[in-house]
């Protein structure tokens, strides 16, 4: 990916949210300014209270700003009715939660199917494209296996492979990893720091695990509902392909550096 | 599961009770044909012979006669403590054959001898005011005057025989047996039985369809074997006396009336002529017209009480959906969101959880569908008041008769359940179901897609 492209896939003008309880006011979000380039993968950090998951539910179309722009690929969405509203999370943005959110009595290949669904897409063709996914997710030979017959790792894989169907502008993960162990929340980092070198997805995350967030290339923190800081991550070194350790030459696959042998 | 077993029930009754008001209205049309079928049927005897005069001796005939016979119908004789027959029997002697044969003006004496068997059944009687057993005779013993010439001029016989032959002058050591005493014995033509204490020959099976069952387990035989038998030698019960015309009836009705004054005084003979016996058949269809009043009333009543509970059913129904729906919407609430947030639109949520209340809704009717095929004339029979053309005086089964009870017997249909009722109980299912979900669907569509982002 090159750095002279640096069009705005997602951005935000003074955003605010006040959540009215009963007669206190409960100022979630303020003023919030953000972009997010095409092709950036970045992190919301921040503690609980923070404002985090409701920028995420506002930069997803989930929940309406008070006051503030919310422009997503050219489309400023803080005013559209939910009639129109619903058509924008389909086709320009990919949810991956942290309970996974995969339908229970549905196979991996039908929960990657279910964003295509009324859609223009024939039958045999989202089917197709789901196995794809599966595939890229590393699942393949999973496809026709239900939920419960996968481990929570495998099941954060095919909500990553869901979230990329209609493939949007933009994937919002919330706490990916939360519900993951060590081992698992690795793979699933990895994996969507591949998506986003190999295929150029842009991909938010919101985590408090810094482990997590400094996979990314920028970490922004939030504090009382503003950006507070803002740092480089790990994941700009390796996108140049350099190990951010030692400053060798790797490759976008390698799991560790071949010359430090540290984990990447 | 228990929720399909909860609607499916309710399902059920919702199909049991127009099976049920169908089988009652049925009812009703077959009581009303079968008195009007007897009407015609005496109507047509009473016509045909309007030169006869009919002697009868109140032992006469309880429950049977040949064809002209008229007193189908006894009006007394029974109570509802068990039926029981203390008449004392009285005979004619032939020689009254002879006097009243004299008198001017008539045509032929034809004497029967009609007398029970000695052999006798339990039976039980279904009414709608409940069971009644009582002891009869087996089958009466009709002795006939086998005169070629009565046979030929006059119904002495049953005419419709199904098997064998009539009877004809001449026949001794024969008889002819009614096709419900032939079926009970398992016995045909060409048998030989034995009718207290004398072996016989069975020559024809006759069948009186049409007249109620009682009066059709007979045999048939000639009179002086019946007289013997029965051990009634030179006795008659009933004289059938034929005018030369319809003039002189009168004169001969006085005659016979002055002439045996005492007897018919005592109730010991009793005289029916034409005139009179037109009159009974009026009082008779008074009696039919009531009866069928009644059985219309109830069937009103039936109607308006199905009517109530077909609301109750069908408000039970869409409740039973509506709460299991509103159940299945909070459940899932996270799965809601999920949908919404992975960019369902609200129509496409909506749709959804309808299609779930009406699936669960056309499960249960097929389910409640089995149940009623089983269950109808059980459900309906618990939650439908009976057709009752008696009204609702006790006494109205006294007046009603033996007759009436036994024609109304066959007349008792049972609820089915129809292809026609199959059909509208799918359609009433998908429409309770849609009308159930309706609500729960709608408040599916409105969660908020940030729902999906709660941690359990």
């Amino acid at each position: 990916m090159s750095e002279a492209v640096t069009e705005a896939v997602l951005k935000t003008e003074k955003v605010t949210k006040v959540y009215t309880m009963g007669k206190r006011e409960v100022r979630a979000l303020s003023d919030l300014n953000l972009q997010v380039n095409r092709g950036e993968f970045v992190a919301i950090m921040g503690p609980s209270g923070s404002g985090k998951t409701t920028l995420l539910n506002v930069l997803g179309c989930l929940d309406k700003p008070t006051a503030g722009k919310v422009v997503l690929d050219g489309v400023d969405v803080s005013k559209l009715p939910e009639g129109e509203l619903y058509k924008i999370r389909r086709n320009k943005i990919g949810f991956i939660f942290q309970t996974f959110n995969l339908l229970p009595y549905l196979s991996a290949c039908e929960n990657v199917e279910l964003p295509m669904e009324n859609t223009k897409r024939p039958k045999n063709e989202r089917r197709q494209r789901a196995r794809e996914l599966l595939k890229l997710v590393g699942l393949s030979g999973r496809e026709d296996h239900r939920p419960q017959k996968l481990s929570a790792g495998e099941q954060q894989r095919v909500a990553i492979a869901r979230a990329m169907a209609n493939d949007p502008a933009i994937i919002l993960a919330d706490e990916p990893t939360g519900n993951l162990d060590t081992q698992n929340k690795h793979e699933v980092v990895r994996l969507l720091a591949n998506l986003n070198i190999n295929r150029g997805t842009t991909i938010v995350i919101v985590s408090h695990d810094s482990q997590v967030a400094s996979h990314t290339e920028r970490m922004l923190l939030l504090k009382d509902g503003r950006i507070a800081k803002e740092k480089q991550g790990l994941h700009l070194v390796k996108k140049k392909l350099m190990c951010p350790y030692c400053g060798s030459k790797i490759q976008p696959n390698d799991e560790k550096c071949p010359s430090c042998k540290k984990r990447l | 599961m228990l929720v399909i077993v909860a609607l499916s029930f309710s399902l059920a009754i919702m199909i049991s009770i127009p099976a049920g008001v169908i089988a009652n209205q049925e009812s009703t049309q077959n009581l009303t044909r079968n008195l009007n079928s007897t009407i015609i049927e005496t109507e047509q005897q009473i016509n045909q012979s309007t030169t006869l005069i009919e002697c009868t001796t109140s032992t006469g005939s309880m429950f049977s006669g040949p064809p002209s016979d008229m007193s189908g119908f006894p009006s007394s004789g029974m109570n509802r403590s068990g039926f029981s027959f203390t008449r004392e029997e009285f005979y004619m002697n032939e020689s009254v054959v002879g006097n009243i044969g004299s008198i001017a003006g008539v045509k032929d004496v034809v004497p029967f001898l009609v007398k029970s068997s000695s052999e006798t059944t339990q039976e039980t009687i279904t009414t709608p005011m409940g069971d009644f057993t009582m002891s009869r005779p087996l089958y009466t013993i009709t002795g006939v005057c086998l005169n070629s010439s009565f046979i030929d001029e006059y119904s002495v016989l049953p005419t419709n025989i199904t098997a064998g032959r009539n009877l004809r002058e001449g026949d001794s050591g024969v008889l002819l047996m009614s096709l419900n005493l032939s079926k009970y014995y398992g016995i045909g033509v060409g048998n030989e039985v034995d009718v207290n204490g004398t072996s016989f020959t069975v020559v024809g099976i006759y069948d009186q369809a049409g007249q109620n069952s009682m009066e059709t387990r007979g045999v048939y035989m000639n009179l002086t074997d019946a007289q013997t038998i029965t051990n009634e030698i030179g006795n008659v019960s009933r004289l059938d006396l034929y005018a030369e015309n319809v003039s002189v009836v009168d004169t001969i009705n006085t005659q016979i009336q002055s002439m045996y004054s005492n007897e018919i005084n005592a109730r010991e003979i009793s005289v029916s002529t034409y005139a009179d016996r037109l009159a009974n058949l009026q009082s008779q269809q008074t009696r039919y017209t009531e009866l069928l009043n009644n059985a219309e009333s109830t069937v009103a009543q039936t109607q308006s009480v199905a009517t109530q509970e077909i609301i109750v059913a069908l408000a039970a129904t869409s409740l039973i959906v509506l709460f299991v729906m509103l159940y299945t919407v909070r459940e899932r609430t996270k799965e809601i969101g999920t949908l919404k947030a992975i960019g369902f639109s609200n129509w496409s949520v909506m749709s959804q959880f309808m299609l779930e209340g009406v699936i669960l809704s056309l499960a249960a009717g097929v389910v409640g569908i089995g149940i009623a095929t089983v269950g109808a004339p059980i459900l309906s029979g618990v939650l439908l008041p009976a057709v009752n053309p008696f009204g609702s005086r006790s006494t109205g089964f006294q007046t009603g008769g033996l007759g009436t009870v036994a024609s109304l017997g066959s007349s008792t249909a049972s609820a089915v359940v129809t292809p026609t009722i199959m059909l509208l109980a799918l359609g009433a299912a998908v429409l309770l179901g849609a009308v159930g979900s309706l609500y729960p669907a709608w408040r599916a569509s409105r969660t908020r897609p940030a729902e999906a982002m709660r941690y359990e």
